[in-house]
């Protein structure tokens, strides 16, 4: 049997009429004309993530000068145009991820896990390429004060960023909140370059780059949690 | 009334809060997602409830949808996750934890109650679960294959691979029935 006949046998069978009771449809169209009111819908792309990137490096450089601009001063300027630049497109990428899982049936280039296993990629690479210093002191201690700050610092980023798209999500609720929190972790992690002046190479490596999955983990399990209450 | 930029114009009236392209798209759109879950889920009453379900969910998302882009992938997106959700939730009120692909073999084994022989969901049973859901929305919906990657969230390749696979289990199960049987379209 080949393809052709494969298809003919599908198409026969597809043509048989559907079942479906005249009287359920009908229910569903008064339940709905019921509460029908004129709504606007999104706007483009690019604006959703455009806004996105603002509340991101706004978070970030808001509590970067409150806490001192102590990283960036000890850079070099093209280690500044390495580092702010990777960022500022893994934010841009991470911002489009959370907005194609706003909208259903969108084109996604990248599933958020990959985009993940990227970012951390790309963020290791930078950081093994700019930090050298490979002697540590208080490695524990100085990288859970980083981490922890940055965790904290990418709540008000992911509630604002929640703000904005929180009319929506009737796709993959898990993937939302890891795309949300892996937004909301690369702007803790601006915020650090902006503020950590510690450049010890494993401390930044690990301490820093942490922050992205664990931002992300956290925004699927919040995402999780909510689930049945938002109905997202 | 099933063409595309025919759909496109009433989800664009029904945004704009027009009752008649509501109702018009409730019975344009509403048996072909029946049809998907009657496909898909053992019982008529379980298909019935998971299409009041996914209106539910496209009235409240309705503002997600852009004019312009196709309007198909937008539904059965919803559509898909709806019955994601729904047979999960189940799964942990029943507390039996069985993969989707045994379920598959499960309708397999045991005819549907409203098997007619001839029908498309009879025809699918024996698929898994997502080779079925891709050949449903190509077939039954008419959508492209960028649209069916849009609508399932993977990449045509891997639509193509699903589709590839599932006309391979389609063509051998045929070919076990005998060509008669398998050219009038009767395979249980």
């Amino acid at each position: 049997m080949r393809d052709e006949e494969v298809d003919k046998v599908l198409h026969n069978a597809a043509g048989v009429a559907p079942r479906v009771e005249a009287a359920l449809l009908k229910r569903i169209a008064d339940s709905i004309n019921s509460s029908l009111r004129p709504v606007r819908p999104l706007p483009p792309t690019w604006v959703l993530t455009g806004t996105l990137a603002l509340i991101c490096a706004a978070v970030a450089v808001g509590a970067a000068a409150c806490t001192g601009f102590y990283g960036i001063g000890k850079l070099s300027p093209w280690e500044r145009v390495l580092i702010f630049s990777t960022l500022g497109i893994l934010v841009w990428v991470a911002g489009k991820e959370f907005v194609s899982q706003l909208i259903p049936g969108s084109r996604q280039h990248l599933s958020v896990s990959a985009f993940l296993t990227i970012a951390s990629a790309a963020l290791l690479g930078v950081f093994a390429l700019v930090f050298r210093d490979y002697h540590t002191d208080h490695f524990i201690s100085a990288g859970v004060t980083c981490l922890l700050t940055a965790l904290l610092l990418a709540i008000p980023a992911a509630f604002l960023s929640w703000l904005l798209l929180r009319r929506g999500f009737a796709v993959n609720a898990l993937a939302a909140g890891a795309a949300a929190g892996g937004l909301a972790g690369l702007s803790g992690v601006t915020m650090l370059e902006l503020h950590c002046a510690n450049f010890q190479a494993l401390h930044v490596l690990v301490w820093h780059t942490a922050v992205v999955p664990v931002s992300a983990a956290a925004g699927a399990l919040v995402a999780w949690a909510l689930r049945g209450r938002c109905e997202i | 009334m099933d063409s595309g930029s025919n759909l496109d114009t009433l989800m664009a009236r029904y945004q704009a809060g027009d009752f008649a392209a509501a109702t018009a798209l409730v019975e344009c759109i509403g048996p072909q997602l029946h049809r998907f879950f009657m496909a898909q889920s053992a019982s008529r009453s379980d298909a019935d409830d998971l299409l009041q379900e996914t209106w539910l969910r496209i009235h409240r998302v309705r503002h997600t949808y852009r004019p312009g882009e196709p309007v198909q992938p937008w539904f059965y997106a919803i559509a898909r996750r709806v019955r994601i959700d729904h047979y999960r939730r189940a799964s942990r009120t029943t507390a039996r934890e069985r993969r989707l692909e045994e379920l598959s073999d499960v309708a397999a084994a045991f005819p549907r109650e409203e098997a007619q022989g001839d029908d498309l969901e009879t025809l699918l049973a024996p698929l898994a679960e997502s080779q079925r859901e891709v050949i449903l929305m190509l077939k039954v919906a008419g959508m492209s294959l960028e649209e069916v990657a849009r609508a399932t969230s993977c990449s045509v390749g891997s639509v193509k691979q699903k589709v590839h696979r599932a006309y391979r289990n389609l063509r051998d199960r045929m070919n076990a029935m005998g060509p008669k049987k398998g050219s009038s379209g009767g395979l249980t």
